[in-house]
């Protein structure tokens, strides 16, 4: 593994020419776009993390949401829990799953959906708790059944809650996806630390990071848009 | 080829029959408080009659209507509607056949007009093309253009709102309908007119209601029967509007019709509903209009500091005289 690390140090190629912008560490146009393959994997990796822990912390979070929602007392615990495992800093959890789970993309997802239940989880139980009452209670005096009066009436009203927990979810688990290479499961975070001296390569990786995260909280906030046209302008 | 003649739709045609409610001995009591909150309530709401829960807060008329489907489980006694007892049916295959309307209306914000209105006739499993004709059938019945179909709640009015409110209760066609203060949101100038409005379509479509109000004029203007409760869950008294102005079953009554009954009864007559021979010769005073609700002919009278007017049908011509004896005789008889 060190010896991998070793190599991608040597990233430049350092014979003997006059003092280069790559050599000076510089922000070298023409080396990035020479270069740009090289950040293929990693943002691909860096993605896939990312969508694989986000949609598996959602379920996860979105269940115990449903089943606190009619056991009000299950909250407080659950809270706990997930706020445990939210201020938990990831690369602690890293090094305590590496004797069970071993260095890799496992680990990497297992800490990553950890860190995302608090946010998911607390987001539905607002949005379900923000349903106006007498909807509820219209819905109930009109015989929707508990499952049909959830499903039809309040998920589909705390949505907009949901889906800003989702963002939230979302961008924050792209910054944390960028440590995920301490597990040994690659990322964006690998090519940034592979040489934190080159500017080129910090601003390209690190780059690719903010976009990601841009990108993805508006694809997020774009589907919120679509699926919840009850909450655009009042004005007809 | 003109064939414009297709099966013409005529409105709400056809309506269910309306059923008989019956309120026998219902009694709630929440654990751990000693008194009740409705307190063995028997009454019978014969079918497409409007009858009124009417008292002060705390007097569970709420209660007691909420417990008709079941949105509240009774304690004691029963509710019979059309004869079977609520007690032993499956609480949301009811509600489906009882139509509910609240003071907030409850819209469900993220849902069309249209959608909304459609709510028990999809929990029914009507067909695509029957609840889209229902909707509109419904939403020309209370008076509201067919482009509202596709608009939201938060794009109507209060009073637009309300009215939905109504035409979604009433989209299976239910023989019994629960109205929690429906009006009670509105602003009286909009209030008025959404209890004429009403009452004109209950002639329409006679259906048992049962409407809960904490206002007495309210309970008036709209009821067959006034059930007024006082607090404790009793019944205090269920009579006709007018046999509860007239004859106050006791004190609490007397008191909750207010002061001014007298005048609440004369506000319940017309002019017409005095038999001619009951109305003297015409000689002089201010001209009184025929269909002239009484109240206002008195107040005109005092108006005018006369002790008599004259009454003039349609066409002008005088019939009779009014006088203040006659609406004195009227307002105690």
């Amino acid at each position: 593994m060190s010896l991998a690390l070793f190599a991608q140090l040597e990233l430049r190629d350092r014979e003997n020419q006059p003092p280069s912008c790559v050599e000076r560490n510089g922000f070298c146009p023409d080396w990035i776009a020479d270069n740009w393959e090289r950040y293929k994997t990693p943002l691909i990796e860096h993605i896939e993390l990312t969508l694989i822990s986000v949609a598996i912390g959602f379920v996860i979070a979105f269940s115990l949401a449903l089943i606190a929602h009619r056991r009000r007392w299950l909250i407080p615990p659950i809270t706990q829990i997930t706020g445990i495992l939210y201020t938990l800093p990831s690369v602690a959890l890293f090094f305590l799953l590496l004797p069970l789970t071993g260095r890799g993309k496992t680990t990497a997802i297992i800490a990553l959906v950890a860190y995302s239940l608090l946010i998911i989880f607390r987001n539905v139980i607002t949005g379900l708790d923000e349903v106006p009452e007498e909807a509820r209670d219209a819905g109930r005096g009109m015989g929707l059944t508990p499952r049909q009066l959830l499903w039809r009436v309040e998920l589909p009203l705390a949505l907009p809650a949901i889906m800003a927990g989702l963002r939230i979810a979302v961008t924050t688990t792209v910054g944390l996806t960028a440590l995920v290479f301490l597990a040994g499961a690659g990322g964006l975070g690998e090519a940034i630390f592979a040489d934190t001296q080159f500017r080129s390569n910090v601003v390209v990786a690190g780059g690719l990071c903010v976009v990601l995260a841009v990108v993805l909280d508006l694809t997020v906030l774009g589907v919120q848009k679509l699926i919840t046209p009850w909450t655009r302008g009042v004005a007809t | 080829m003109s064939s414009i003649n297709s099966a013409q739709s005529e409105g709400p045609s056809g309506y269910r029959q309306a059923v008989e409610l019956e309120f026998a001995e219902a009694t709630k009591r929440y654990p751990g408080t000693d008194s009740a909150a409705v307190d063995g309530l028997s009454l019978t709401v014969p079918a497409g009659e409007i009858c009124v829960l009417v008292g002060p807060s705390g007097c569970g008329k709420t209660t007691a209507m909420r417990m008709v489907n079941r949105m509240i489980d009774i304690s004691d006694g029963d509710i019979l509607v059309g004869g079977k007892s609520v007690k032993h049916r499956n609480a949301d295959e009811l509600r489906r056949e009882i139509g509910y309307v609240i003071q907030q209306i409850g819209l469900f914000p993220h849902r069309t007009i249209a959608d909304n209105i459609a709510t028990v006739p999809r929990l029914l499993g009507w067909s695509k093309a029957k609840i889209n004709d229902r909707v509109h059938e419904l939403l020309e019945l209370i008076g509201l253009p067919s482009e509202m179909a596709t608009r939201y709640p938060t794009q109507l009015s209060g009073g637009q709102r309300q009215r939905v409110g109504v035409a979604r209760a009433l989209a299976a066609d239910p023989p019994l309908m629960l109205m929690d203060e429906p009006f009670g949101a509105i602003d009286p100038i909009n209030r008025e007119r959404l209890q004429s409005e009403f009452l004109r379509l209950q002639a329409e479509i006679r259906k048992t209601i049962v409407f809960v109000t904490h206002d007495i004029d309210e309970a008036i203007r709209m009821g067959d029967k006034i059930a007024i409760l006082q607090v404790g869950g009793k019944l205090a008294q269920y009579a006709s509007p007018s046999e509860i102005l007239l004859h106050p079953a006791n004190a609490f009554v007397e008191d909750f019709v207010g002061a001014d009954r007298a005048l609440k009864r004369l506000a319940l007559l017309r002019v017409s509903d005095i038999p001619r021979d009951q109305l003297g010769t015409a000689n002089g005073g201010p001209e009184i209009a025929h269909d002239t609700i009484l109240r206002d002919a008195l107040s005109d009278l005092l108006q005018h500091g006369e002790l008599h007017g004259r009454v003039v049908d349609e066409h002008g011509t005088a019939i009779g005289s009014l006088t203040v004896e006659t609406l004195a005789r009227l307002a105690k008889a």
